[in-house]
C-alpha cells in the first residue's frame, strides 16, 4: 500500500476537482465527504479539531456520517482534508457530487415521511369525528362535543398542510403557467373543506369536512407513491447505472500502482481491479479466471466466467477472490455505460404524442369540473347553503379526473421497467405502440441471428499452392492483411497472426484487401464463384490469392446463437411471420434458415434492396420489427415500423434504433411484443374506467346524494384502481 | 365518561410522538434500501 497523502492527492487534479467538489463563492470551494467510523459526538468534535486549521466551515452530520466542508483552495487542498481526516483516524470518502440523485433521495424521503402522516392524521380524525355525525340522537355534551370538534382541527392540520403540501405547490405553479390540471380541483376541494371546518369550529356549530380532507390526501398521495414507485422501477436501471459510475481506477505503472482520476486514463493502460471494485472503463481483461457481476448492463444476474482476451465493460464488477487488470480500450463517454445512460436520459424525456393528447384533454376536464362545483354551488344555495357546499365539495373531489393523467405514463413505466430487467432498453417510448401491432419480424444475419464473430472452420490450398505452402502459413499471410481491419471476418484471422511484415495495403469496399507480405503480392478476398462450391454449405468462403492466383480457401463461420431457434419458434408462436434478409450468398443463408426455423429467406441482399423489400411488406399493410446491429442496416432499421438493435462494442449511441437488446441473447426480444399489447391493452381499460367512473358518479356528486367523504373514497379508489391495473404486468421470462 | 376529557389528549401526545418517531426514522433513511441488507448478507 503506498501512502495515504499519495493517494488523496489525485482528487485535487482538475480533472476530477468539478466532480467532487462546487464552487461555493468568496473563492471558496464546497464538498460533501462519506466518514466512515464515526459513531458519536466526541467522534465529531474530534474531526472538527482536525480540520478547523485547514477548512473554512465544518459541518458535520454524525447521523448520516458526512463532513460538509468549505476550504480556500488557495491556502488548503481537499487532499489536505482528506489526509487529516484519516490522521484523526476515521476513513473518508469521496462522492461524486451527483446533486441530483441526492435531490431525488431527499424527496423520496419526505414523500414517505408525508404519507405516513397522512395516514396517522387520518386514521385519527374519523375516530373523533364518528361520534359526531348524528350528534342530536347522541345527546353528546356540548363540552365534549368542543373538545372532538378542537381535536379534529388539531389533527387535521398536518394531515391537510403538511401531508397534503406538494398538492398546492402543484396547483399553485401549474397556476403560475396559466394551465390547469388535476392538482388544481384537488387544492381547491382541499383549501375550501379545511378553511371551511376551521371557521365552523371557530364558530361553534355546522358539519365538518375534516375527515374528508384528511383521507383524501391520504388515498391520494398512497396513489401517487405507488405511481411515484412504478416510474422508478424503469428509472432504477438508469439510477444503478449512475451509480456505478467510478471517479478513480489503480493504474498499473513501471512504479507500482498509482491512483489515477478517470480523465487521466489513456488508451491501453493498463488498470487493475481489486475485488469487489467496479471496472472503470470497457477494456480487454489480461488474466483468466475472472469472475464479473454484469447484471448492470445485460440484466444477467449470475455472475459470469471471463478469460484473457475478453471485453469487460464499465459498470461490472469484480466478484472473484483476486485481483484482475484490464487494458483500456473505450474510455469516458465511448464507454457501453456512458452510452447507454446516455439512451436512457433520452428516452425519459421524451413525451408520447398520445400522452400530450391525454394531458391536453385533463386539463380541460379539470376547468369543467371546476365550472361544475360552481354551478353546483350555485343551483343548491337558494334551496340550502349548507348542502350547496357538500355538493360542490363532492363534485370536486369526485370527478378529478386523476386516474386519466395516470393512465398512459404508469402502464408505460411500468411496461418499460419489465423490458429494462428483461434486457431490452426502450430509447423511444412512443414506438411501445406499434411494437403491439408487429406481425412481421425481419431478421439480418450477421451479429444477430448468428454471433457476431466468425471462426476459420476449414482451410484447403488451391491451384496457385506451391511446395511448401502450408495451411498455417497461408493463416499468417492472411493475418497479416487483415491486421489493422476490425471488422469480424478480419478478427476471425486474428488468432493466427504471426507477425509478418506487410507493406502496400489497400482496402476496396466489396472487394476485399491486398497488400505486400514479404514483398510477395496477396489479396483476399470473397470467393468470386469460379471455385466448387463449399463442403459446409452455411460457410462463408474468403480466398486468399497470390499475383492473381488463388493460393488457399478459407471457410469462415459465425455460429448461430443458442438461443435463436428458441426465438424465431416464439416468435412464430405469436403470430409473427419471421423473415431473414442477408446479404450473404444463397447456401449460408439457406443452411442458417433451416438450423433457426425460418421459411422466408432472401439472399444476396444490398441494403437498397432490403429496403425495397421492406416498403413492400409495409404497402401490404404489414407492421414491421426489423432486427439488426445498428450499424450495417441502418437504412433498414430506418424505415422499419420498429427497429432493433442488437449493437456490439461501442456503438451504441449511434444505433439508431427503438429497443436495444443490450444482454447478448435474443430471448428477451420475443417477450418485447406481447409485452407492449399488454400494456396497450391496460392504457384502454384504464381510460375507458376513469370515463365511465366519471360519467357515473358526476350526476351524483351534482344531486347532493354522493357525500364528501364518499367522493373521496370513490376518486382515490378510483385512482389506486387504474394504478394497480397498470403495474399487473405478466410475469413475462427472457 | 368523563375520562375521554383524558384520554383524547393523551392519544394526541401520542400520535404526535408516533409521526415525530416515523419522520425522523424516514429522514434518517431506514427506509431507503429496504432489500439491500437481505441481499448483502452473504457478501459478509
Amino acid at each position: 500500500m503506498t501512502s495515504a497523502a499519495a493517494d488523496w492527492s489525485v482528487y485535487d487534479r482538475p480533472e476530477l476537482r468539478d466532480s467532487v467538489s462546487a464552487m461555493a463563492g468568496d473563492g471558496l470551494r464546497e464538498v460533501l465527504l462519506g466518514i466512515d467510523g464515526m459513531h458519536c459526538a466526541s467522534c465529531a468534535a474530534s474531526i472538527e479539531r482536525a480540520l478547523a486549521p485547514l477548512a473554512a466551515q465544518v459541518q458535520i452530520d454524525v447521523a448520516a456520517r458526512t463532513a460538509q466542508l468549505r476550504f480556500d483552495p488557495r491556502q488548503s487542498s481537499l487532499s489536505a482534508l482528506l489526509g487529516a481526516i484519516e490522521a484523526a483516524g476515521f476513513k473518508p470518502r469521496v462522492f461524486a457530487q451527483d446533486a441530483s440523485l441526492n435531490r431525488d433521495r431527499r424527496a423520496a424521503r419526505e414523500e414517505l415521511a408525508r404519507i405516513g402522516v397522512a395516514v396517522l392524521c387520518a386514521m385519527q380524525v374519523m375516530m373523533l369525528a364518528w361520534p359526531t355525525y348524528g350528534r342530536e340522537a347522541s345527546g353528546i355534551m356540548a363540552p365534549m362535543l368542543a373538545l372532538l370538534r378542537w381535536t379534529q382541527w388539531l389533527l387535521a392540520t398536518p394531515g391537510v398542510l403538511y401531508a397534503g403540501w406538494p398538492f398546492f405547490v402543484h396547483a399553485a405553479r401549474s397556476l403560475r403557467a396559466r394551465r390547469v390540471d388535476m392538482d388544481v380541483p384537488i387544492a381547491v376541494s382541499l383549501a375550501i373543506a379545511y378553511g371551511v371546518s376551521a371557521w365552523r369550529v371557530l364558530a361553534g356549530g355546522g358539519e365538518l369536512y375534516f375527515d374528508s380532507a384528511t383521507m383524501f390526501v391520504m388515498l391520494l398521495s398512497g396513489a401517487r407513491w405507488l405511481e411515484g414507485r412504478s416510474r422508478g422501477v424503469a428509472t432504477g436501471h438508469l439510477r444503478r447505472l449512475l451509480g456505478a459510475r467510478k471517479l478513480t481506477a489503480t493504474r498499473v505503472g513501471a512504479a507500482g500502482d498509482e491512483t489515477v482520476a478517470l480523465a487521466q486514463i489513456a488508451r491501453d493502460d493498463i488498470l487493475r481491479i481489486a475485488p469487489g471494485e467496479a471496472v472503470p472503463v470497457d477494456g480487454r481483461l489480461l488474466d483468466d479466471d475472472a469472475e464479473l457481476d454484469e447484471a448492470l448492463l445485460s440484466g444477467e444476474a449470475r455472475p459470469v466466467q471471463r478469460h484473457a482476451g475478453a471485453t469487460l465493460l464499465a459498470g461490472s464488477l469484480n466478484v472473484g477472490a483476486t485481483a484482475i487488470r484490464v487494458r483500456a480500450e473505450a474510455l469516458g463517454h465511448d464507454t457501453w455505460l456512458a452510452q447507454i445512460t446516455a439512451v436512457l436520459n433520452r428516452a425519459a424525456r421524451e413525451r408520447p404524442p398520445f400522452q400530450q393528447t391525454l394531458d391536453r384533454i385533463a386539463g380541460v376536464f379539470s376547468l369543467l369540473i371546476l365550472g361544475l362545483a360552481a354551478l353546483t354551488a350555485a343551483l343548491w344555495w337558494p334551496l340550502s347553503p349548507e348542502h350547496a357546499l357538500s355538493a360542490a365539495l363532492a363534485v370536486l373531489v369526485a370527478s378529478c379526473p386523476c386516474a386519466l393523467s395516470l393512465a398512459g405514463p404508469l402502464a408505460f413505466a411500468a411496461g418499460s421497467g419489465r423490458l429494462a430487467r428483461l434486457g431490452v432498453l426502450v430509447a423511444r417510448p412512443r414506438v411501445l405502440g406499434r411494437l403491439a401491432a408487429v406481425d412481421t419480424v425481419i431478421f439480418d444475419k450477421t451479429g444477430t441471428l448468428t454471433r457476431m464473430q466468425p471462426v476459420v472452420e476449414d482451410t484447403e490450398l488451391l491451384g496457385g499452392a506451391r511446395a511448401g505452402d502450408s495451411a498455417a502459413r497461408c493463416l499468417a499471410i492472411a493475418a497479416a492483411l487483415e491486421r489493422p481491419f476490425t471488422h469480424p471476418i478480419a478478427l476471425a484471422f486474428r488468432a493466427y497472426d504471426r507477425q509478418l511484415p506487410v507493406a502496400a495495403l489497400h482496402s476496396v469496399a466489396g472487394r476485399g484487401i491486398s497488400g505486400r507480405v514479404e514483398d510477395v503480392a496477396y489479396s483476399i478476398g470473397a470467393d468470386d464463384g469460379m471455385l466448387a462450391p463449399l463442403a459446409d454449405p452455411a460457410a462463408t468462403a474468403i480466398v486468399l490469392r497470390r499475383d492473381g492466383r488463388p493460393l488457399a480457401r478459407f471457410a469462415l463461420r459465425a455460429p448461430a446463437r443458442e438461443d435463436a431457434v428458441a426465438a424465431v419458434a416464439a416468435l412464430r408462436e405469436q403470430g409473427c411471420d419471421v423473415q431473414l434478409l442477408t446479404g450473404d450468398a444463397e447456401a449460408p443463408a439457406r443452411a442458417l434458415a433451416q438450423a433457426v426455423g425460418i421459411d422466408h429467406l432472401r439472399a444476396r441482399m444490398s441494403p437498397q434492396g432490403k429496403l425495397a423489400h421492406l416498403r413492400q411488406l409495409q404497402g401490404t399493410g404489414h407492421v414491421v420489427m426489423a432486427v439488426g446491429d445498428g450499424i450495417n442496416d441502418a437504412p433498414l432499421l430506418a424505415g422499419a415500423d420498429v427497429a432493433c438493435a442488437m449493437p456490439q462494442g461501442a456503438a451504441l449511441a449511434q444505433a439508431q434504433a427503438d429497443l436495444l437488446l443490450v444482454g447478448d441473447s435474443l430471448r428477451p426480444l420475443t417477450a418485447a411484443p406481447a409485452l407492449a399489447r399488454v400494456i396497450r391493452r391496460r392504457i384502454v381499460q384504464n381510460i375507458a374506467w376513469a370515463l365511465a367512473y366519471n360519467a357515473f358518479v358526476l350526476p351524483l356528486a351534482m344531486g347532493g346524494v354522493l357525500l364528501p367523504w364518499m367522493a373521496a373514497l370513490g376518486m382515490s379508489l378510483s385512482s389506486l384502481l387504474v394504478v394497480l391495473n397498470a403495474l399487473r404486468l405478466p410475469r413475462v421470462e427472457g | 365518561m368523563e375520562i375521554l376529557y383524558l384520554m383524547i389528549p393523551l392519544g394526541v401526545v401520542l400520535v404526535a410522538a408516533a409521526g415525530a418517531a416515523l419522520i425522523w426514522a424516514v429522514r434518517d433513511g431506514q427506509y431507503d434500501d429496504l432489500d439491500g441488507v437481505a441481499r448483502r448478507m452473504p457478501d459478509d
